[in-house]
């Protein structure tokens, strides 16, 4: 099996390729990994069973054509079949190349084009309403002049969400400005402005199978959240109201492929709120992996064949991680490598 | 007994695990005793109240203070 990777970051703001790398090689010893990557020093690319060939990418912003022939690039010099991005930007790219990666012999596991609109930002209130599940207030915003305008119907402080990445509070109009201004010149048009609902917050990752099923899923309660509103922590637990949330979400999109679904419950309600849903899996996929349901695993023969995989079982609750950074080491021939000619081909396993 | 008794997990040192909503708590040594004894199927006040003048050996008043204390806070937290 030959399987290429995106989203080897694990520093400060870590993304899921690497635990997808982990979780693959724990399944799968033989298989060789390619990693993509959109900077030299993602911190996965290096560490002790990470890729074994590993390529930089343009970034998606440059279009379909440059991301087409980059890949073509990295399969001629380590073919694969089998492709796993994980990153909102990419992925926003990638969905609407389905059918030239098919036509390339090169396997995917992703939503329809629909399925993922419906569940980006600024769509998410009717997705919700769709599906029967509570939603923030949420207001989409295209310029800093709007921010302020729709601000003033809503109640402060506010979450200010950009449109790929990044969250943060704001509590006065001055604060709402500067950082709505922030996040439109470093993700784009729109910015969200979302009412702030206080309690527990909860994850969910899991697999659609595309026909409105879901094949695993792993709901966590964030123990430990940062100031950026990242889980650095989590517990597994086993509530049925989670659990029928994402079944619903995940009927109404018939949503095939992994998922990210975060939510709040209602500290005065106890209702559950939808946040948000990734259309990949989160960064603690390999967590579950480590007590034996593996995501990760999951995926691989379900991208390959194209036939979801039999039912996971649901995890046992009461297990919980914790974030633990660590320092990984390479060797600047490598870095120089990656940085001058963007390949990497002899990782050393 | 409630579903969210049910849901706790437990262990010998009185560490306390939702396994519903993630929360987790410490209990007191009565604490425990009291939410073993319920997760048992014993949820009558007065049975609860015998058990604990029983087992600890304290007057009903004692007894009846800490039994009203933990169901307050059992009834807070929709334990009972």
């Amino acid at each position: 099996m030959r399987v290429a990777i995106t989203g080897m970051s694990r520093g400060e703001n870590p993304q899921p390729g690497a635990g997808i790398v982990a979780g693959i090689r724990a399944a799968y010893p033989q298989a060789f990994i390619v990693g993509l990557s959109y900077d030299a020093l993602e911190s996965g690319i290096y560490v002790t069973g990470g890729p074994d060939a590993v390529f930089t990418m343009p970034y998606p912003t440059v279009g379909a054509e440059a991301f087409l022939r980059r890949l073509d690039e990295a399969r001629a010099a380590a073919p694969f079949d089998l492709f796993i991005p994980t990153l909102d930007a990419e992925l926003d790219l990638i969905v609407n190349l389905q059918t030239e990666l098919h036509e390339r012999g090169i396997r995917t596991c992703l939503p329809s084009k629909v399925a993922f609109q419906r569940r980006m930002k600024h769509r998410l209130a009717d997705l919700a309403d769709a599906a029967n599940i509570a939603t923030p207030k949420t207001r989409a915003v295209y310029s800093v002049a709007e921010a302020q305008s729709e601000a003033a119907g809503m109640s402060l402080p506010l979450m200010v969400k950009g449109a790929y990445y990044d969250a943060q509070q704001v509590d006065s109009i001055d604060n709402l400005r500067d950082t709505a201004a922030s996040l439109l010149s470093q993700w784009g048009a729109p910015v969200l402005l979302q009412e702030i609902i206080t309690g527990p917050e909860f994850d969910a990752m899991g697999i659609g199978d595309g026909e409105g099923g879901i094949t695993g899923l792993c709901c966590i309660r964030k123990t430990i959240v940062n100031k950026a509103g990242k889980g650095q922590g989590g517990a597994t637990i086993n509530d049925p109201a989670l659990t029928e949330l994402c079944r619903r979400l995940i009927r109404e999109l018939k949503w095939k492929g992994p998922f990210e679904i975060e939510v709040i419950k209602d500290e005065t309600t106890g209702q559950h709120s939808l946040i948000e849903m990734n259309p990949r899996f989160p960064a603690w996929v390999d967590f579950p992996a480590q007590f034996g349901t593996n995501f990760a695993a999951a995926l691989v023969p379900f991208a390959a064949t194209g036939t979801a995989p039999p039912p996971m079982p649901d995890p046992e609750p009461g297990w919980f991680f914790l974030r633990h950074q660590v320092e990984v080491l390479g060797r600047m021939e490598q870095l120089a490598a990656l940085s001058g000619s963007g390949e990497w081909l002899d990782h050393p396993h | 007994m409630s579903a969210k008794l049910d849901d706790l997990l437990l262990n010998d040192r009185g560490f306390a695990f939702d396994a519903v909503d993630g929360e987790s708590y410490q209990l007191s040594p009565t604490a425990l005793q009291l939410v073993r004894w319920m997760q048992a199927g014993d949820l009558e006040e007065a049975v609860l109240l015998d058990r604990l003048m029983d087992s600890y050996e304290v007057d009903e008043h004692t007894a009846r203070r800490d039994l009203d204390s933990f169901l307050s806070t059992a009834r807070e937290l929709g334990w009972s």
